[in-house]
């Protein structure tokens, strides 16, 4: 059967619109990964430095030819996977914007209920499933525009990212915005006040963020809280974002470039899948 | 030939029976209204009909098409202007008409020369590129009015078309609901608490109260329902139905409320001095006589003991509000 996408292309144009219609959108979300790299990257950066420790006083047995700032350093790289601290949060940077901003999406969802706007794409005949997906893939467009813009200020703050990696990381983060777009709708779609979505977005965001290895590595959490970012999506975006970045490759057990892809496509499609059947069955009643 | 036919219809809302039993048809071409109070249960009925709510029973048929069993075909024939603003604000108005345009399957060059088409019945073209949050709340109206037409349907379902607009704005909807009737012929179902608006423009009238049609016809016709003129006499003590049988030359009496007595003369000019004697002699003293041309109102009181102005309040709050 032909299957008409004009619904889909029709959210999409108006998810779209209405983002290039609010600057102010646009301004916060730089501002605010811009702030997180600047107090967080530069403040915490100088400490896991081996540099400050170079005027430490002497006395401590190190092997010849190496000094204990050089140890240190060397600690560091390993535990950052290779790079200083600020390249590696850098990295993580991208991942988070996407997810935040992908997640918060489902506001406008709450906010298209208390406008009538919601009334409005229930009357109409086209397909529930493509009307929603088209509102998902506007927002994960949005929100990988600006993980890219995150990039791009990354790469001018902090050394070591790779250019070549970013059309590759931008896929990744693409899959993880529709994921996470969708998780944010489905919760949107059942909560009517933005007070109560505003509390689960602190409620969840938060641990999520900090058990996602955006801030510090997975390999010194403890054991408990690794368990959690093996089950955390967003490990998976974080890890592969990095590697594709900066070529550090510091994850748990699975994630590996091609297992990060698989499980955030699958992750993806079921929460598309689901944002789906929920719309479905939306209605004004409640 | 019937656009919309509803038999019976029954819509709860947990314990909470907002239509009970409401039956009507709508011919093709024709101005339906229903008109009654706040919470009489107008919007839960055309909500039923625009496919918005599942009726808990009855059979609600739009251009023969079963509303629960083929939504999809019914949302094809309807266009449907809600009582609350339903436009993103945050997009011009053109781009409201492209989206919804869009969602109904039009598009390309067709789609645009009717967005503007409509924009211009409405006399919103010059504001086509204008930001929706800029309109006032008429501007927003009529461009709520040229979307629902933008699909062409056959059916349009205004909810309280002219709730909350000024004097001018409200001229102006009224002219377009005319236009559409005169130049298009597009039948149109429409709610309203407001007795001059029901009268002006409906060809058909249903009364609601409390979840039932009260009494259907034309405006004519619901006031033939009172004769001529109808007096009100209101006690300054209770009284009972049985004071009606006091008064001859009357055509109908009945008691409202407690101390209020409804007569339906033919000419009450003249037959007041002969009440007002009846009332001395029997030793009833009187707070208040009135008497008036039957209008829609008078039926409203005649048919459920209150006017439907005391029933309305200020008019609902619009939803809860947000500013982002």
């Amino acid at each position: 059967m032909y299957r008409d996408l004009s619904p889909l292309v029709a959210m999409v144009y108006r998810q779209v619109k209405r983002w290039m219609g609010a600057r102010s959108r646009l301004v916060s979300t730089v501002l605010n990964p811009l702030v997180w790299i600047i107090f967080l990257g530069l403040g915490w950066g100088s400490v896991f430095s081996g540099t400050s420790f170079s005027r430490l006083p002497t006395g401590i047995p190190v092997p010849p030819g190496l000094s204990i700032s050089d140890m240190i350093q060397r600690y560091f790289n390993t535990i950052f996977g290779g790079v200083d601290y600020l390249t590696f949060m850098v990295s993580g940077m991208a991942s988070m914007t996407v997810f935040m901003g992908s997640f918060i999406g489902g506001l406008s969802v709450i906010w298209d209920k208390q406008f009538g706007y919601l009334k409005e794409t229930l009357v109409a005949p086209a397909s529930r499933k493509l009307v929603i997906a088209g509102r998902i893939l506007g927002d994960a467009i949005i929100t990988t525009l600006q993980g890219l813009i995150v990039v791009l200020l990354g790469l001018a703050l902090a050394g070591g990212l790779r250019l070549t990696g970013i059309p590759i990381a931008i896929v990744y983060l693409f899959i993880s915005a529709l994921a996470f777009s969708s998780l944010g709708v489905i919760i949107a779609l059942k909560l009517t006040s933005v007070e109560g979505f505003q509390m689960l977005i602190n409620l969840l965001t938060m641990p999520l963020m900090f058990m996602s290895g955006v801030f510090y590595p997975f390999t010194t959490m403890p054991d408990w809280m690794k368990v959690f970012a093996q089950f955390n999506p967003l490990s998976y975006t974080v890890h592969s974002v990095r590697y594709w970045l900066t070529g550090a490759d510091v994850g748990l057990y699975p994630m590996s470039p091609v297992n990060d892809l698989i499980v955030l496509a699958v992750v993806g499609s079921a929460m598309l899948w689901l944002a789906g059947v929920v719309f479905e069955k939306t209605s004004i009643e409640e | 030939m019937e656009v919309i036919v509803v038999e019976n219809l029954v819509k709860k809302y947990k314990d909470v029976t907002a239509v009970n039993g409401v039956s009507f048809t709508v011919k093709r071409g024709e101005v339906f209204a229903l008109l009654g109070p706040n919470g009489a249960g107008k919007t839960t009925t055309i909500h039923v009909i625009a496919t918005l709510l599942r009726p808990t029973s009855g059979r609600v048929l739009v251009g023969g098409f079963d509303v629960s069993r083929e939504p999809g075909k019914v949302r094809r024939l309807v266009g449907v202007v809600f009582q609350e603003p339903s436009l993103d604000n945050q997009l011009t108005a053109y781009d409201n008409m492209y989206v919804h345009g869009r969602l109904y399957g039009l598009r390309g060059r067709e789609l645009h020369e009717r967005i503007m088409e409509m924009l211009d019945f409405v006399e919103l073209k010059e504001f086509a590129y204008k930001q929706v949050k800029y309109f006032s709340g008429g501007m927003k109206r009529r461009l709520e009015i040229a979307r629902g037409l933008l699909s062409n349907p056959d059916v349009l379902i205004l909810d309280e078309p002219t709730i909350g607009l000024d004097p001018q704005s409200r001229a102006r909807v009224w002219d377009y609901i005319r236009r559409l009737r005169s130049e298009l012929g597009i039948t149109i179902l429409m709610t309203t608490h407001y007795l001059d608006e029901a009268d002006e423009l409906a060809d058909r009238i249903a009364i609601m109260d409390h979840g039932k049609i009260v009494a259907m016809g034309t405006s004519l016709e619901l006031k033939n329902m009172l004769g001529s003129d109808v007096i009100y006499l209101r006690f300054a003590q209770p009284v009972t139905e049985s004071v009606c049988r006091e008064f001859s030359g009357v055509k109908d009496c009945r008691l409202l409320k407690d101390a209020m007595v409804e007569l339906v003369v033919e000419n009450a000019n003249k037959l007041l001095p002969e009440v007002m004697k009846v009332v001395v002699e029997r030793g009833l003293s009187l707070q208040e006589v009135s008497y008036r041309k039957p209008s829609l109102n008078e039926v409203f009181l005649h048919l459920t003991g209150r006017e439907l102005r005391d029933s309305l309040e200020t008019p609902q709050p619009v939803a809860r509000r947000w500013h982002r």
